[in-house]
């Protein structure tokens, strides 16, 4: 995946050139016992059927009940992913330009701890304060807003709330470095040439942050792509999504062909892929520009 | 943007405070409240939860399980890991676009899909893998791989290995106290927040674990969903061990982090 410089170096020992690669046996055979050939069986096994090559469970996987299920998956990873980037960038501003040192370094260890967090503890944690007897639906209904059942966190809107919750410091990490990028000169520079504040933001800082956002959205969407425990914990099987569906293909709960979840898995994985090579491809290439 | 008040930025800071840690702390006050699900404050407060949850066996066992699935994670990648990444520095470095390709794997790929793929490969053929807690420490494995490579090759790469390795050979030292007496105290750092970082994935890893091996294994965050589902006040107060867990791991790599220079490693996935 990383277009990796080789060094100047060459193996100087006398032995011949292939030898060396056997130190890197346990890592391979590792790999291969344990992503490789289990996802080629999953490849091969979604394409046939009694022996014969077929595509029908990629067909059969594009139902409308599952075409539904991804698209639940996509709208709330691009929604957590687009709001994410915006309020992600937002706040890493906030938390860069702060004068208080500590204050900064108390802010970027936070984001630090967060972004770990997720998961089951993270959606009770979510069920207490926004439940339907949640703290704050409580304390919303006492100035006489109701939250319910306009909005119910075991729903698509209450995943959203959720997932921002390590999508959030998971951008602010990753935008930081960028923004630190951004020169102070650059913007006394445009505002001494007579730029707006506005025009500086939207011709000099954008362009140059660009790449950090795009590419930060794509980490972000895939993060929440492949996610599956929050939305288990908080929805069961309320919610939707093709995680979910998978999931429940593996128990057995539903009676299915078995080929069919490894279809689904396949265009989950060809989704995800996509996103994190795009990530890789973007954040290479202008780790490359700045050199 | 200095005109535009001063007050945008307190009130970013402020709120995206609040909502990182608003959760975490309403999650502990109810776990020591009697009822706080129709008042604005808690009708009053006790231990009562935390004693019945502590009390009961199958907690010390979960909480056991998961140390157990965390620490021999760790172990293995260790071993895995810090030979590899160091011979690959050393003679291999054209083989490092293959390493990675292996330790970015869990990435690209759904837990979900992951947990699929290793049932249907390790079902097929007759090693008794599956439903067994080794199978569930390969697939943590997988996760975890990224967190244990990322702070081990940085380390590597702020340490004249090259020197190192070269002054060890003419000393007569060979190859595994090279790794195990110079490389190792070196880049210690490295190790010690990649072993933390494995430890707090594996420590909240549920997915794997739902599908792989269920209740044959219980794990505390399986038996923190189970009582989720059954008694909320007992829930949170598992619930705040795990974040408990998680601050105490997280703070300890900033700690390692900040005294060992820059070998940090984000986790991703949830």
């Amino acid at each position: 995946m990383a277009t990796a410089k080789m060094p100047a170096h060459r193996p100087r020992s006398h032995t011949a050139a292939w030898t060396v690669w056997l130190g890197l046996a346990p890592f391979f055979l590792f790999g291969l016992a344990f992503e490789l050939l289990p996802l080629l069986t999953v490849v091969r096994s979604s394409l046939t059927s009694k022996g014969a090559l077929t595509g029908q469970f990629y067909v059969q996987a594009l139902d409308p009940i599952f075409l539904r299920a991804f698209a639940n998956s996509l709208k709330l990873s691009a929604t957590t992913a687009g709001l994410g980037v915006v309020f992600g960038t937002l706040v890493a501003y906030a938390i860069i330009t702060t004068k208080s040192r500590f204050l900064q370094n108390a802010l970027t260890a936070l984001s630090d701890v967060t972004t770990n967090f997720g998961g089951a503890p993270l959606a009770f944690a979510f069920i207490v304060i926004l439940g339907s007897t949640g703290i704050i639906t409580l304390l919303f209904k006492e100035i006489g807003i109701s939250l319910y059942p306009g909005f119910r966190i075991y729903s698509i809107s209450g995943l959203t709330v959720a997932y921002l919750y390590f999508q959030l410091p998971l951008m602010i990490l990753l935008v930081i470095p960028a923004l630190y990028g951004l020169r102070r000169e650059w913007q006394e520079a445009a505002l001494n040439l007579g730029a707006s504040n506005f025009r500086y933001w939207l011709e000099i800082a954008l362009p140059m942050l660009l790449p950090a956002l795009i590419s930060g959205f794509l980490l972000l969407f895939a993060n929440s792509f492949g996610a599956y425990a929050t939305a288990w914990t908080l929805t069961g099987s309320d919610v939707d999504l093709i995680t979910i569906r998978i999931a429940a293909l593996i128990r057995g709960e539903v009676q299915l062909a078995p080929e069919l979840a490894d279809a689904l898995s396949i265009y989950s994985l060809l989704i995800m892929t996509a996103c994190v090579g795009g990530y890789l491809w973007i954040s290479n290439r202008s780790r490359s520009l700045q050199r | 943007m200095k005109a535009p008040g001063a007050l945008w930025r307190p009130i970013i800071l402020v709120a995206f405070s609040l909502f990182m840690v608003v959760p975490v702390i309403a999650t502990l006050v109810f776990s020591v409240s009697t009822r706080w699900d129709r008042s604005l404050w808690p009708e009053g407060y006790t231990l009562q939860w935390w004693q019945e949850v502590i009390s009961r066996g199958a907690f010390l066992l979960t909480l056991r399980n998961s140390f157990i699935a965390s620490l021999a994670t760790m172990a293995c990648l260790l071993i895995l890991v810090t030979p590899t990444a160091y011979w690959m520095k050393l003679k291999v470095p054209q083989g490092k676009p293959i390493v990675e390709l292996i330790t970015s794997f869990s990435f690209g790929v759904p837990g979900v899909v992951l947990a699929l793929a290793l049932i249907r490969f390790y079902s097929k053929i007759p090693i008794p893998l599956i439903n067994r807690p080794a199978i569930l420490v390969a697939a943590c494995m997988v996760l975890s791989l990224p967190f244990m490579y990322r702070p081990v090759l940085n380390a590597l790469e702020a340490i004249d290995f090259r020197v190192l390795t070269e002054a060890a050979q003419s000393l007569g030292a060979g190859g595994f106290s090279i790794l195990t007496e110079i490389i190792v105290p070196n880049i210690i750092s490295g190790i010690i927040s990649g072993c933390l970082l494995v430890f707090s994935t594996v420590f909240a890893e549920y997915t794997l674990t739902n599908l792989l091996v269920g209740t044959r294994f219980k794990t505390f965050p399986i038996y923190l969903v189970e009582w989720t589902r059954q008694d909320g006040r007992q829930a949170s107060a598992l619930a705040v061990i795990s974040f408990i867990v998680a601050w105490i791991t997280s703070l300890l790599i900033i700690w390692v982090t900040s005294k060992g220079g820059r070998a940090a490693a984000h986790v991703v996935g949830h």
